[in-house]
């Protein structure tokens, strides 16, 4: 131990070795190391353990001072109520659909122009990288009403398209960035090869470089598929008709409907989070990976 | 061919990014209702005279550059800590991943409304630990103080975006090639020293995203004030675009919304571009 801390050509070989060896130092780092891991996840994860708690308590257990922690009888009662009283399960559908029709629209066209931008060769190529960085940096604030004058002569407020295009813009740019950060890395050997055999570079993208990018596809899907379900602004205002709202609209008005049910919004609030979780319980390590993928190249 | 896949992508853009903030920069400048008939008459400057010389406004302006300041160095540095703490291989990583970056895949406004809920003035979970431990002797009423429901707003948010900061900082970590440190190591050089002089440098390009990333959203807030607190107690938790949005929604005044978009836009504009000034280095190959 303290040779090491001396040495200062110590290598990992030799910590390895240190370690083998019974070493208090060593097992006291370990446990700081893993106490503040757990900590961490216990700091994140405490608000929705909270909120889980609340949503099985009976009501009177609610409103008590001191805060009664852990509920006397765990109780449907407030899902059942969250069911009932708004129609959370239709806000949940529609969320689905907005989220899944954002993040399909997003990997088809971020694709085409991550292929364009990171394997093809043409002019203005920097400009088009300019138009698109600069698009991701626009406030969506100044964009919302004319998009939302737009909608309404279109006819595409109250209706899935109606944020499905919108956020689908937003997050363009993100999406062809994370393509196209993916695209660089593939061996140029992969799209010769379909080149020789007589395939376009629209038929190279599609049948030899997208069928190997499911990495992409999916950090790219998933994170898209995060923002659209959580968006709020633009799904409060362009979403008019109750049975159109996403589920974020939905929990957020319902408590100036009724009189701040926390029991009631909990409920709600633990079910939207439900699909989140599983979606990263499904899908971290593409999460994870993808985003390095991306950003350790930028 | 490069034309064929960009102009889906470049149209697109071009009709839901350029072209709205064009019209608002329009409808800034004109009179009348914008909805549901335009009245094309041109006012110049007129609603930016106004909106300027409105209190609220720069209310809500110093409300959100406070905000915004504040949040996003302390999430920079806690985040840089959390990916520094978690850059190695550990038993159970990836479902501390997960539960390190489920705040950032809460929704905004869930979010609010869930910590809205945590500090509640009479109920809250937050009162209650704070009397066990002792900092707190009776309930106190977190957001309906002006200047706590500011600091309480920062620690919402700091506690939802530090684990995202973190990741796209991890991701940085993760492409610094071992043999630097290795190097630095047979020069002598400490682990503080390495930090200075390979991470942080290294860690530069990823930095401006996170920055970047933090800083655009962090300017544009809406969800949290609007869940959280409301704006209130008063106007000490109004942001800018929730300013903005009551402006155009509640008093129907576009063409001073459009106007403080626009003013939104440019100074978004102007911190991104002071951003990649200072921070961006072109590829070496």
């Amino acid at each position: 131990m303290s040779s090491k801390t001396h040495d200062p050509t110590s290598s990992v070989a030799d910590d390895q070795s240190v370690f083998d060896r019974f070493d208090p130092h060593r097992v006291g780092e370990q446990l700081g190391f893993y106490g503040s891991v757990v900590l961490l996840c216990l700091v994140s994860f405490f608000p929705i353990i909270w909120i889980f708690l609340t949503s099985i308590k009976p009501s009177t257990e609610i409103i008590q001072f001191p805060v009664q922690y852990l509920p006397s009888e765990v109780t449907l009662d407030n899902y059942v109520m969250a069911l009932q009283q708004a129609p959370f399960l239709r806000y949940l559908i529609n969320s689905f659909i907005v989220a899944s029709g954002t993040a399909i629209l997003c990997v088809v066209l971020g694709s085409m122009a991550g292929y364009a931008l990171s394997r093809l060769d043409f002019r203005f190529k920097l400009h088009v990288l300019m138009i698109v960085l600069v698009s991701a940096m626009l406030p969506f604030f100044g964009r919302l009403i004319p998009l939302f004058d737009l909608a309404r002569s279109t006819g595409f407020l109250n209706s899935y398209l109606g944020l499905i295009i919108p956020y689908s813009a937003f997050q363009l740019p993100f999406a062809i960035w994370i393509f196209q950060a993916y695209f660089k890395e593939l061996p140029d050997s992969l799209e010769e090869a379909g080149l020789i055999d007589g395939l376009s570079h629209i038929g190279v993208l599609f049948r030899i470089i997208l069928p190997v990018s499911a990495p992409a596809m999916a950090t790219t899907a998933i994170i898209v598929f995060i923002y659209a379900w959580n968006e709020f602004l633009f799904a409060l205002t362009f979403m008019t008709e109750d049975s159109m709202r996403t589920i974020t609209v939905g929990i957020a008005l319902y408590q100036g409907e009724y009189t701040y049910p926390w029991a009631t919004i909990s409920a709600a609030v633990f079910m939207s989070i439900v699909p989140l979780l599983l979606l990263m319980l499904f899908f971290q390590r593409k999460i994870v990976e993808g985003l390095t993928a991306g950003v350790g190249k930028a | 061919m490069a034309a064929l896949l960009l102009a889906p992508v470049l149209t697109y853009l071009f009709v839901i990014s350029y072209y709205p903030i064009a019209d608002t920069v329009w409808t800034s400048l004109h009179s009348g209702s914008v909805m549901p008939t335009r009245e094309q008459q041109f006012v110049g400057l007129e609603h930016y005279r106004s909106v300027l010389s409105s209190p609220s406004f720069w209310n809500s302006f110093w409300v959100t550059l406070i905000y915004t300041f504040v949040s996003v160095p302390i999430e920079m540095v806690l985040g840089l800590g959390v990916a520094l703490l978690i850059n190695r291989d550990f038993w159970g990583r990836y479902v501390a991943l997960v539960a390190i970056l489920f705040p950032w895949a809460l929704p905004t406004i869930i979010n609010a409304q869930i910590w809205s809920w945590l500090f509640h003035g009479e109920y809250g979970v937050i009162n209650d630990l704070l009397i066990r431990v002792g900092i707190l002797e009776s309930a106190y009423p977190f957001l309906s103080d002006p200047d706590i429901a500011l600091a309480s707003m920062l620690f919402v948010t700091i506690w939802k975006t530090t684990s995202f900061v973190a990741l796209i900082l991890l991701a940085g970590l993760a492409s610094i090639p071992d043999n630097l440190y290795e190097a630095a190591r047979i020069d002598g050089a400490s682990k503080v020293k390495q930090f200075w002089y390979v991470t942080l440098p290294l860690l530069k390009p990823v930095i401006l995203v996170a920055l970047i990333f933090r800083t655009l959203p962090a300017f544009q807030a809406f969800g949290l004030p609007y869940g959280l607190t409301g704006g209130g107690p008063g106007e000490s938790t109004t942001t800018l675009v929730l300013w903005a949005h009551s402006q155009t929604f509640t008093r129907f005044e576009f063409g001073e919304g459009a106007a403080a978009a626009t003013i939104i836009t440019l100074v978004a504009m102007v911190i991104c571009l002071i951003y990649v000034m200072t921070l961006y280095e072109p590829e070496v190959r």
